[in-house]
């Protein structure tokens, strides 16, 4: 698994994959975008199964399931900017492009749990009680999981666990926004964490591709980011339907 | 322009100090038993219709409790009624005429007194409409999204300063009278939140409105100042205090040659809420109006039933007669009344109306009886 860099970086660096035209495999980059997708669509019917998304779906939601939903994802939003900055500390100068992206990412993430403690107590919720809370099952799995693979010399993978996380706030944090607005009768101010994820990801899942595009991804790159995907997308739903276990 | 939530009345409260006191107990409190005195007393109690009020003051005369008693007894069964406590509120708005003492503000000493956590507050000053006031900002802020819960109250203890020792030798003609035997004392309180209540019908907080005429209009209802014209160098604060006592400026006074006028200004900003679409008269089910006396009682009435044809008295509340004249803390002492009583039904609406004398303004809010959530079914 290497990748290739577009900063000078020292002559002995690994590089068996180039550049676009010698990439690993011509339809390398494509196979993984096509991979990542199956991924995601096996997501997006498990998160219909999820309890309190089929709820907001159906329009039976409840205030205190908004409530408890906040107080569930506060909890593993807060580890966010930890492990990706873990994971930039363990780019070696040959992932120097992912190590920067990840530095940039961790530090455009880090205040992010502010806005959603904010919305919390907009909706009348204890920031102390929301502060002394703990992971949920899920919540346990997922940050566990990612600590753990971010401790890994030039830990590739996440960029699966970005498409996935990424993706969830890009294409559906503000639909979950605007229903739970719709159905509960909610401000902008008591929504700011997902409104706010569907622009953010989305810029970031717009540098994602551009990176999984780039052709530094090789093959075993490419399998251990599908992997990530896939353990990151079913942690991620466990997390939902954990809430509160 | 974002997206905001919707505010409820949630919790209502009232509480109106001592025993009632008829018509004939009001000598005992307020002195003024001379027989010119008792003469205009009868003759204002006649025209105003009040039978009996509260009044904070013992069987002689001496206060029973302040102003923030009042007001914190009101919201404690506000906040009993919701079934929560002061902690769980975000923001406190007060609404009163005269506090207790200058400085600090009305809400700040409330505050002091029913506890509760930290909180944002604002004390509305004014006369009447100063509670709906309150409640606009209230409700503003529920709406934004910026507070989950709000209380807002309205108190008044005007009777200490409608006792005979601040009549003692001062000119009091009939811009004293009428009010001297017409206000008494009482509070009342509603919780505003951003959900409706979880297990009863709420009522959802359309809009609030309120108009001043102050740019057309010299002052009419008035205290600390000499005459309607406000003096550099003659109000109650630069003058001798008691220089100010003994020239009446303690003594509350109203214009009452203009008071006709104030019901007309009242109806012309009525009729401008229905062309502008804000009252759909086909869908107004009830009225709840403060006024001062029933002499304006049926001069509103009849302008109401002008637009409405088919108001009749059955959907008219107010409980002037029996709970008296108490300023701002009216319209939330008849509101609490006519919800206790059952008369509001799921999907009816309701208009509260607030003329204030002052210096002419005039307050509105359109209220919807909403059922709790699990009664309403899924929005789609």
């Amino acid at each position: 698994m290497t990748t290739d860099t577009t900063t000078p970086a020292p002559a002995e660096a690994e590089t068996t994959t180039t550049d676009a035209s010698g990439a690993a495999s011509p339809d390398g980059p494509a196979a993984l975008s096509d991979r990542l997708a199956d991924v995601w669509v096996e997501l997006e019917e498990r998160l219909d199964r999820v309890p309190i998304l089929r709820a907001l779906d159906e329009g039976t939601v409840t205030i205190d399931d908004y409530r408890r939903l906040l107080f569930n994802l506060r909890q593993q939003v807060v580890d966010g900017s930890p492990w990706i900055s873990r994971a930039a500390s363990n780019f070696d100068i040959d992932h120097f492009t992912l190590r920067a992206a990840a530095i940039k990412h961790a530090e455009e993430e880090h205040r992010d749990y502010l806005m959603l403690e904010r919305d919390y107590v907009a909706i009348g919720g204890s920031l102390d009680e929301l502060r002394a809370g703990r992971k949920n099952l899920g919540s346990e799995a997922l940050s566990g999981y990612m600590f753990t693979y971010a401790d890994r010399p030039n830990p590739v993978g996440l960029l699966g666990a970005m498409f996935i996380i990424e993706g969830l706030g890009a294409k559906r944090a503000a639909g979950w926004a605007a229903r739970f607005q719709e159905v509960l009768g909610l401000a902008d101010n008591q929504v700011h964490f997902m409104q706010y994820h569907q622009e953010a990801d989305g810029a970031h899942t717009g540098d994602l591709e551009a990176i999984l595009d780039s052709g530094i991804i090789d093959d075993a790159a490419a399998d251990e980011i599908v992997r990530c995907a896939e353990v990151v997308a079913r942690l991620y739903a466990l997390q939902l339907e954990e809430l509160d276990h | 322009m974002g997206t905001t939530a919707s505010a409820y009345l949630t919790g209502f409260g009232r509480y109106l100090p001592g025993d009632p006191v008829d018509n004939d107990g009001i000598v005992a409190r307020l002195g003024g038993d001379d027989p010119v005195t008792a003469r205009i007393r009868g003759m204002i109690l006649e025209q105003n219709g009040i039978r009996q009020r509260h009044y904070a003051l013992d069987d002689d005369g001496e206060p029973t409790e302040l102003n923030e008693e009042l007001a914190v007894k009101a919201l404690r069964a506000a906040l009993d009624d919701r079934g929560i406590r002061p902690d769980d509120l975000r923001m406190l708005a007060t609404a009163t005429t005269i506090g207790d003492v200058l400085v600090p503000g009305f809400a700040s000493m409330v505050h002091g007194r029913l506890g509760g956590g930290p909180m944002q507050l604002l004390s509305a000053s004014g006369v009447c409409a100063s509670s709906l006031q309150a409640l606009d900002a209230a409700v503003s802020k529920v709406k934004l999204g910026e507070h989950p819960r709000v209380a807002v109250v309205g108190s008044e203890l005007a009777s200490r300063s409608l006792r005979q020792r601040r009549f003692d030798g001062i000119r009091a003609g009939m811009d004293s009278h009428f009010l001297r035997w017409m206000l008494s004392d009482g509070a009342g309180a509603v919780v505003v939140e951003f959900q409706p209540h979880p297990g009863r019908p709420s009522l959802r907080v359309d809009w609030v409105r309120h108009v001043s005429l102050a740019h057309e209009h010299d002052v009419c209802m008035r205290a600390g100042m000499d005459g309607i014209e406000p003096e550099i160098g003659r109000t109650w604060q630069d003058v001798r205090i008691g220089d100010a006592e003994a020239s009446g400026m303690f003594v509350l006074r109203q214009d009452v040659s203009v008071l006709d006028d104030l019901a007309g200004a009242g109806l012309r900003e009525f009729e401008q809420l229905v062309d502008i679409g804000l009252v759909d008269v086909s869908h107004l089910d009830h009225v709840v109006c403060h006024y001062s006396t029933n002499a304006f009682r049926d001069l509103a009435f009849d302008g109401l039933r002008k637009r409405i044809p088919t108001l009749d008295t059955d959907r008219w509340f107010s409980n002037l007669e029996t709970c008296g004249n108490t300023g701002a803390a009216s319209i939330f002492i008849a509101l609490e009344e006519a919800w206790r009583t059952g008369r509001f039904a799921p999907g009816e609406t309701i208009l509260l109306a607030v003329p204030e004398s002052g210096r002419f303004s005039f307050a509105f809010a359109h209220l919807t009886v909403v059922a709790p959530p699990d009664q309403q079914g899924a929005s789609t």
